[in-house]
């Protein structure tokens, strides 16, 4: 398997950020209780912390190690003001439905994390694939979190009425402590499946 | 020639170029976008005071056109915009009070008689998506078309039957503090525009 489906597998899956790691968490709870808005956030986690990698990975040999954490925060607020520029700029109207969120991008643990973890430490491309997948196991997990808490909460997809109007909506749902409860079950659920697709693979001893 | 990257100067040296070229890039940026941001900011009100005085538009430039015809009153620095229809009068104003966690900003509009809420629409807010966001919302807004306000305003989980001269409306459930919130500006600035209009204003 070559690096970069390595880097994906891992990423999406086996050391998911939000699953495995228990990063990002808190923004995690404050934007899932809509679908659209968790795509975009995400997008923009995404995006954010793919070429704040990619910067961080390509002048990784000039930053002293004293200030390897301050030039890490300025790469990556530099890319998060970026993507709010740009959306104030060109689509108002998202930016607006957003609000405070794009800013809360550069407080999200996962993008200090693969800067940290990873671009400190490999090439530029390669560390640009690790944190745009990075983000994209992001996305999956919250988009999952978001379609259970708006399908339940207001009864839509992505804004759409899919639920019947005699459907009572769980006013919970749209809370963030829900977010606590559909996470932690999520994880449950899908660390018991990779625990035992683990244990299948390694016949029940430890690796 | 090697450069010793531990050393303080080189530290020094280092941060100042990194933050210097970044925020310069940012710096640039902003500036190139800022017309942008600045219609579009415009924009939302411009389509905001129409939509809360029931004007129609199409576009940008139609919805442009047609707020320039408002006649614009001042008074102590609340913007008044006032439009006729068949010869009665619709007053918009532009609210700016705290919600929840930052400021709502705002149109009302009422007839003539400062009594009848025409529309209501709002430029900016900040409350919890999904809870006090949702006073952004259709159904919302539209409860305020036609309610009649003798005395105050009330936004209220208790409002069941739809009855436009009881001077109130049905709060959001989830969102008492917004909805109270709200309550307390579209008072306030009823009380406003009624000083306002019966103190008398000068032309601007």
């Amino acid at each position: 398997m070559s690096e970069f489906k390595k880097i994906l597998k891992k990423n999406l899956w086996s050391e998911n950020q939000v699953l495995v790691q228990i990063l990002g968490i808190c923004s995690t709870l404050a934007v899932t209780n809509r679908m659209l808005n968790t795509l975009i956030m995400t997008l923009g986690v995404s995006l954010v912390t793919g070429f704040s990698n990619l910067t961080i990975s390509a002048i990784r040999s000039l930053i002293p190690r004293k200030v390897r954490m301050i030039t890490q925060v300025l790469v990556i607020a530099f890319y998060v003001i970026i993507v709010d520029i740009i959306l104030r700029a060109y689509v108002p109207e998202v930016s607006k439905a957003l609000g405070p969120y794009v800013g809360l991008i550069i407080t999200n643990c996962i993008i200090m994390g693969r800067a940290e973890a990873f671009a400190q430490g490999n090439p530029p491309i390669l560390s640009f694939w690790d944190g745009l997948t990075a983000g994209l196991g992001y996305m999956w997990v919250l988009l999952t979190l978001a379609f259970i808490r708006e399908l339940l909460g207001f009864g839509t997809v992505f804004g759409v009425k899919v639920l019947p109007s005699s459907f009572t909506p769980w006013t919970i749902m749209v809370m963030p402590p829900s977010a606590f409860f559909v996470l932690a079950v999520l994880i449950w659920v899908i660390r018991g499946f990779i625990i035992r697709s683990e244990i299948k693979f390694t016949g029940g001893e430890k690796k | 020639m090697k450069v010793n990257k531990e050393s303080k100067l080189y530290t020094v040296i280092f941060s100042f170029v990194v933050t210097f070229v970044f925020v310069f890039v940012l710096a640039f940026l902003n500036m190139l976008t800022a017309s942008n941001v600045q219609k579009s900011q415009e924009f939302f009100k411009i389509r905001a005071v129409l939509n809360a005085l029931g004007i129609t538009y199409n576009s940008y430039d139609d919805a442009k056109e047609k707020f320039q015809q408002l006649n614009k009153l001042q008074h102590n620095g609340s913007e008044i915009f006032v439009n006729t229809v068949d010869g009665k009068k619709v007053y918009a104003i532009i609210f700016h009070g705290s919600g929840l966690w930052g400021p709502i900003d705002g149109v009302l509009a009422v007839a003539e008689d400062l009594e009848t809420i025409v529309g209501i629409d709002f430029i900016t807010q900040n409350e919890t998506p999904g809870l006090g966001g949702r006073i952004e919302e259709r159904w919302f807004k539209d409860q305020f078309n036609g309610e009649r306000i003798p005395q105050k305003l009330e936004i209220s989980v208790s409002k069941t039957s739809d009855d436009k001269g009881d001077g109130r409306v049905d709060a959001i459930s989830g969102a008492t503090l917004t909805s109270k919130a709200l309550e307390k500006i579209l008072n306030d600035t009823l009380e406003t525009l009624r000083t306002a209009l019966r103190g008398g204003v000068k032309n601007e």
